[in-house]
Parts: C-alpha cells; structure tokens; sequence
C-alpha cells in the first residue's frame, strides 16, 4: 500500500497532464516492487541517463508531449544533471573523430553524420529549457560544481556514483534517477534515504594497509563480490584521494552491488566505528588480506599474451590531477599503440587550456570526453589485447564480445603499468 | 512428489511454473547480459550463454550497473525472478520484466532450489512451490505431498 499526499493523487489522475501522470504511475509501481510505502521530496540533486521518453518498458510519453511540457515552462523540480554522452549511441562528445570503430548499431563513431544524429540535440533544447545540465560524464561530481551536502535526498543513477554519493557526500540515494523522479522531484522511500538501512552490518578488515591507486581499485573490487549488497565499513585503509573514491566507488559497484560504505575517519557518516555500525555489532566480519587481493586482481585480468595492442585510461572519466599526472608522464614520449584517455566533457577545455591535450597528442595519445569502450561497443577491430587501469572497464568490455565466447584479452594494472604499455606495446605488470 | 514452499514478498505480481535455473553467484547486467540473446555474458560466470528464457531465475543477488534491468527487457526475458537479497538493481529488473519477481523469503530459497527443479512462483500469493526433480528430500519449511 503506497501513501500518496492530495498533490500526489492529483498527479497520478492526470490532473497535472499527461507526463506527470506517467511519471507517477512509474513512481507508485516502483513504490509497490521496492515496497516502499511513500515517497520522499527530493531536496538534493538529480543524475539521469538521457535522453528518451520512456521511463520503462510500460511507461512512456510522445516526443509531442515533451515538447509540450517543455514549452509550457515546466522544470526539473531538482537541479537534474545528464550522466553520460547520450543513449545509446553513447558516442563521444569530444574526439570521436579518432574514433574508428563501430558503435552498438553497426556505424562508425567518426563518421560526421552518426555524431552529429548520435548528440540527439532535439531532446537537450528542450532539456535545457527545464533545467538540465548537460554534463554527460560517469563521473559527473567532477564538474556539477553543486554538489548535494550531507543528509539530502537525491536521485542518481549511475552505478560507480551511487557510493559516491552515500558513502563519500554522506548524501542519500538509490539507483532510480530518471526524468520521472527528476521532474516530480519525489522518489520512492526506501533503501538509502532511510537511516537504520544506512549503518554498516559487515565489518572489513585488512592485512595491508590500502595506500596506492591499483591497491583501492583491486580493494573495492573484492569487498563487493565479498559483501554483495549490504553496508561493508572498511577498517585498514589510509584516507582515499579524489581519485582512490573514484575507483573505490566503481569498482565495489562492480565486484558487488554496494550503495553505501563507511570508512571511519574518512567518510562524513562514520566519525568513528562505533558511529558506521549505528551501535551494533556487526551481523559478519571478514578479510579482504593478500590472498584476496591477489585473486581479485588475477580475475579482472584475463590475458594470456604481454603484446598490447591498445590502452584505455579514463574509467570513471579522469579529474584534472590525473590527467596533469598523465601530461607530465605522456610529455616527450611516443606511444606504441593507441592510448585513449577518457575525461568529463566540461573538463576537456580545462584539460586544453592546461596544455594536456597538446602533450597528449604529441605522444600520439588522444583525450575524448563522455563515455567509455564498453559503453561505446567495444574497441576498434583488430584490439586483441586491451590494457586498462579500472577493475569496471576491465570486467565489463568482455561482455561486448559474447559471440567470440569473450575473446578479447584484457590486461588490468596500475596508470603506470598502463602509460608503460602505451610506449612499449608490452604488458609488464604485476601484483607486488 | 515432494513440495516445499517458501513464503516471501512480491515484488512483481502474478503466478507462473517453470524450471529453475540457479546461478550459484549474483548476476551482472550492463555489458553482462544479452537480453537480445537471452543469457549472460559475463566472463568466467556459470551461466555464461546458459539460456534463461522462460525459466525462473534464481540468483542470491544482483551486482554492477543498472544495466541490469536488461536481463528483464524483451521477449528473451526469464517467466519469473526469485532472489535472496534486494537491491535498487532487483527493483529496475522487475519493473521492466513486469513477470512475477520475489525476494525478502523467510527461509533462503537458495539452500532449496536446484537448477531443473519446477518452480511455482506465486507472487499474487506470496510464496514459491518447489517440486524437485529427483525425490531427494530436502530439509522444508512445509511439505506438502
């Protein structure tokens, strides 16, 4: 039984016209699957896939109706930002002229005219005119430059921001950002926007201390396959950088299906152990130690040849520190075989203006913005050999090949293991 | 022939039998499965191109991206869903597939049903009905038969 307000009746019986209608219909019925019995006011920020007008494979509205609603003036009732390049082409907004490979429909990313129809700018005018934001990154938080503050009710959807936003802002969301609970600025109550499910019920230990960005990303992997969906609190960890929240929230919603973590010290809701567990004891406790570790990192490699024949770095898309980081290893190089680096559209001027592009592209490296390989469709034919920093890209660009029974090989390290193998067409690393 | 019922909370509405096909660890959606196929294609996964069309899909629980809504979307889609935990991802899956999904079981039904096992998935009702394919007993809540 889902508890709706007046206003909320008054929605679902079309009072308010036809696309709040839908959107409410799609809200109390996700209501009734999550067994929520309410819906909550969202008072953060919205992060949506777009574009499209359905909702779900059984509610939908017409181009027309959009239109309509964007023309009456209507507004995204939170301030919505645009995740990714837009579906599904997911075609990248900056650089894709070096992209030659085919996207999920069979034609070239670098063809003039598939982009340009691929950017579906129909939609983002009428977007824009109620609110939207267009930033189309993965890693969106980078640049929204309004980020929701500790406690507020939020609406994301993709998978490596869920954590970010309940576990490192201490914000509150489920996977469930779409345009009906960005419009309506309501999401059904239940999961993360409740207290009690926010506390951690599965303690992680460690035998070595978590200090290097290969060592977070290996990190995050195993305690998601470890603790799947519940609330892990990591003990035996140094304190994250930007960069280390990045690949920890990928890549433990990656290995697992883990919306929320606390690291005492580190994370706002988690001021001490006894604060994440909410005063309990944990239900399990478990270690994630050398063992662990080193079997996480053999399973997201999946090689069995060195010769490289491409590099990707940028999953989620890179912060500025990493690609200066990039610039200042990349500078008076040349790589070997083709190193794409993937940033957020919003900071690829940033990383012009820097002069980081320039150096890229001296090293015969190309900086592209919005998406990623596996989003993308794979990689350019002839790639039998991928080498990538980031447990996500590592796992899921297999799957792009299912009828080739997951051929394409896949080398998983550190950034300096990945730049080594750019400008040596060579695999060397190793978990040390 | 031995019955064991479970009860549980529906997520999704309706009632169907099938075979079961157990995946002894979580799913993955996104680049994971082909819906346009009807199986997943994560690599080194048990059901990696093991076909789940029209069977009841049994997992413990789901993992990665929201892509996993996928395994629910078009007509190679599974006849039901039963899980052990629930997560944001299980929500997306059941409101795409809008066939009889369950979880929140009060016993684990993981520990019960083996994959070739029919399984009556009454969500309308709330509860699940395992007929197991060989007369094996199992430890039940409830046996009927």
């Amino acid at each position: 039984m889902v508890n709706l307000t007046d206003d909320e009746k008054r929605m679902l019986q079309g009072e308010d016209g036809v696309i709040p209608q839908v959107c409410m219909q799609y809200l109390v019925e996700m209501c009734q699957v999550a067994g929520a019995e309410k819906l909550v006011d969202l008072d953060g920020t919205g992060d949506m896939h777009t574009p499209g007008i359905s909702l779900s494979q059984h509610y939908s509205f017409t181009f027309e109706d959009l239109k309509a609603l964007a023309e009456s003036g209507a507004q995204f009732k939170v301030p919505t930002f645009a995740n990714k390049a837009p579906f599904g082409e997911l075609t990248p907004v900056h650089g894709w002229q070096h992209c030659h490979m085919r996207s999920y429909g069979g034609q070239y990313h670098d063809d003039p005219e598939f982009h340009k129809k691929a950017m579906h700018e129909e939609y983002y005018t009428l977007y824009r005119k109620m609110g939207m934001m267009t930033t189309f990154s993965c890693a969106n938080y980078l640049t929204m430059s309004f980020l929701p503050s500790i406690g507020q009710h939020c609406t994301w959807f993709e998978s490596s921001q869920i954590p970010y936003c309940n576990a490192t802002l201490g914000a509150r969301t489920n996977i469930d950002g779409s345009f009906a609970t960005c419009l309506l600025g309501k999401a059904p109550y239940y999961g993360m926007h409740i207290t009690e499910n926010r506390y951690a019920t599965v303690l992680v230990k460690t035998e070595r201390l978590i200090q290097t960005d290969l060592e977070w990303d290996v990190f995050g992997f195993a305690v998601g396959e470890d603790v799947g969906v519940d609330v892990p609190v990591l003990l035996g960890t140094a304190k994250p950088t930007t960069t280390q929240f990045q690949k920890l929230n990928s890549a433990i919603h990656t290995g697992g299906g883990v919306s929320m973590y606390h690291i005492p010290g580190s994370t706002p809701e988690a001021p001490s152990l006894e604060w994440a567990l909410g005063g309990k004891k944990p239900i399990r406790e478990t270690i994630i130690g050398d063992k662990e570790l080193k079997n996480a990192y053999e399973k997201l490699n999946y090689h069995t040849s060195d010769v490289v024949d491409m590099v990707y770095l940028g999953c989620p898309h890179l912060n500025v520190v990493d690609m200066m980081r990039l610039a200042r290893k990349l500078e008076g190089k040349k790589c070997a075989v083709p190193l794409w680096i993937m940033t957020a559209p919003w900071l690829y001027e940033t990383a012009k203006n820097l002069g980081y592009v320039k150096v890229y592209e001296e090293a015969g490296a190309h900086l592209m913005s919005g998406t990623c390989p596996a989003a993308m469709g794979g990689v350019p034919e002839g790639v039998k050999n991928l080498a990538v920093d980031t447990a996500k890209q590592a796992y899921y660009i297999t799957g792009c090949y299912p009828d080739d029974d997951n051929k394409l090989q896949v080398c998983y390290g550190s950034t300096d293991d990945c730049i080594d193998a750019a400008l040596s067409g060579r695999w060397r690393g190793e978990w040390k | 022939m031995k019955k064991i019922r479970i009860h549980g909370r529906a997520e999704f509405g309706g009632c169907v039998e099938a075979e079961a096909l157990v995946s002894p660890i979580p799913l993955q959606g996104f680049t994971s499965v082909s819906p346009m196929r009807g199986y997943s294609t994560e690599r080194n996964h048990p059901l990696f191109k093991v076909p789940y069309t029209g069977k009841v899909l049994v997992y413990p629980s789901p993992r990665g991206s929201g892509g996993f809504a996928a395994f629910g979307v078009g007509p190679m889609k599974p006849a039901a869903f039963i899980h052990t935990k629930n997560s944001p991802l299980s929500v997306l899956c059941a409101i795409a597939a809008h066939v009889p999904s369950m979880t929140d079981f009060e016993m684990d039904p993981m520990e019960f049903i083996e994959t070739g096992d029919m399984v009556l998935v009454n969500a309308d009702e709330g509860y699940i009905e395992i007929t197991k394919k060989s007369n094996e007993a199992s430890t039940s809540p409830e046996e009927n038969g």
